[in-house]
């Protein structure tokens, strides 16, 4: 079919304004420079660790937060804390039971400006099959046409049994996680 | 009992760091070799480790505090009969004992940073890692904290021998110095310039 070329550019203009309407835009995850992190506690001291594998889908738009969305899915055996014996003992069955539950899936909806470059949103954290609302905060920074998305949020580990039996003890292994993201974005 | 040291005997604060260190001590070797024998990860190993760790670095803090109050505080002199091949040894087990009490809680400070499990000292706060994580560095410095340690309570076993000899065999004040208790008359030692070496002939 044949359009005249008025009609033509008028209906590109449509599918543009509505696509721009329909999605927040959408980002390619950088993996070299993004990471995924978290840092436990264990015999009362700090340490940290890295997610070596994730995928991120990152929806975004300052302007258009209502169709923002990310969709992260952290593979859970690729836990490096820099310890061999304790990487292992993290895939077992008393922590992310990797044979049964290889990923964790983390679904960001619902976003807040918060002045500035500072967003908020409600999110829903699975481990283990077991799903909790996690809110995070993060900032969003754009730089030739690139952008730095970087945050974190605070949980618990037994909320989504990370820690059965023995381990539900929290005098050695502290219930307290911190996990931080800083990822690289491009369109 | 006086604070610093007489000429005589040790005061009260060195023989507190001397008797502390050696209750420490002895509590290392318990907590240590009860975790050992637990399985890796165990609550009840940790809970063992996480004490060892506190304990560890008490020692190596009272022995800074204990070597500075030592530079300002001169120990009393050995019974002036005492053989030189005693005196000499004496010395170099004091030397060693103090060095080792100094070297073991390093190691392990070292071999925990080593191991990406830094220490914390009772809670209160976390002590930084000296090294990054490296597994062969951490295998290398878990044998030499335990080989330390081992030399560290052989040394400590000849010490003890000898400061029991010393009182129950020779009679004389060198246990009694470092304990909270009075001089015994019979036997308090005062260094005079012309004591005579009569009645211990040197071969």
């Amino acid at each position: 079919m044949r359009l005249h070329h008025p009609l033509r550019y008028l209906l590109a203009l449509v599918l543009v304004c509505g696509s721009v309407a329909l999605a927040a835009t959408q980002w390619t995850v950088q993996p070299k420079e993004s990471k995924l992190t978290f840092v436990g506690t264990a015999l009362d001291a700090p340490f940290d660790g890295t997610f070596e594998r994730f995928t991120a889908d990152i929806k975004f738009d300052p302007k258009d937060l209502a169709t923002s969305r990310f969709d992260v899915k952290i593979d859970t055996g690729s836990a490096n804390t820099r310890n061999e014996d304790r990487d292992e003992a993290l895939k077992n069955e008393f922590f992310f039971a990797v044979k049964q539950y290889p990923a964790a899936h983390f679904v960001a909806e619902r976003f807040t400006s918060k002045g500035g470059n500072k967003y908020s949103a409600a999110g829903k954290l699975t481990i283990r099959n077991v799903t909790r609302d996690v809110p995070i905060e993060f900032t969003f920074e754009t730089k030739n046409g690139s952008a730095w998305l970087k945050g974190g949020t605070q949980l618990k580990r037994l909320d989504f049994g990370v820690g059965q039996g023995e381990y539900k003890d929290t005098s050695q292994v502290g219930n307290d996680v911190k996990v931080n993201f800083v990822l690289l974005l491009k369109p | 009992m006086q604070l610093k040291n007489t000429l005589t005997r040790y005061g009260a604060v060195a023989q507190l760091f001397h008797w502390v260190i050696v209750v420490l001590i002895i509590t290392q070797f318990v907590l240590g070799l009860r975790a050992d024998g637990l399985p890796q990860f165990s609550i009840a190993r940790l809970q063992l480790l996480a004490l060892h760790k506190s304990f560890g670095i008490t020692v190596l803090g009272l022995a800074i505090l204990r070597l500075i109050w030592r530079l300002f505080n001169p120990v009393p002199p050995m019974p002036p009969r005492t053989p030189r091949w005693q005196e000499l040894a004496a010395q170099i087990s004091h030397f060693l004992l103090y060095a080792l009490i100094f070297i073991t809680p390093l190691l392990g400070w070292l071999m925990s940073s080593a191991y990406a499990v830094s220490v914390s000292w009772f809670k209160l706060f976390t002590l930084p890692n000296l090294i990054g994580p490296n597994k062969s560095a951490f295998e290398v410095l878990r044998e030499s904290h335990h080989v330390v340690a081992y030399t560290l309570a052989v040394i400590a076993l000849v010490h003890a021998a000898a400061g029991i000899k010393h009182h129950f065999v020779d009679r004389d004040d060198v246990l009694r110095r470092m304990l909270p208790l009075p001089e015994s008359p019979t036997t308090a030692f005062v260094p005079t310039p012309n004591t005579t070496d009569t009645d211990s002939p040197t071969p």
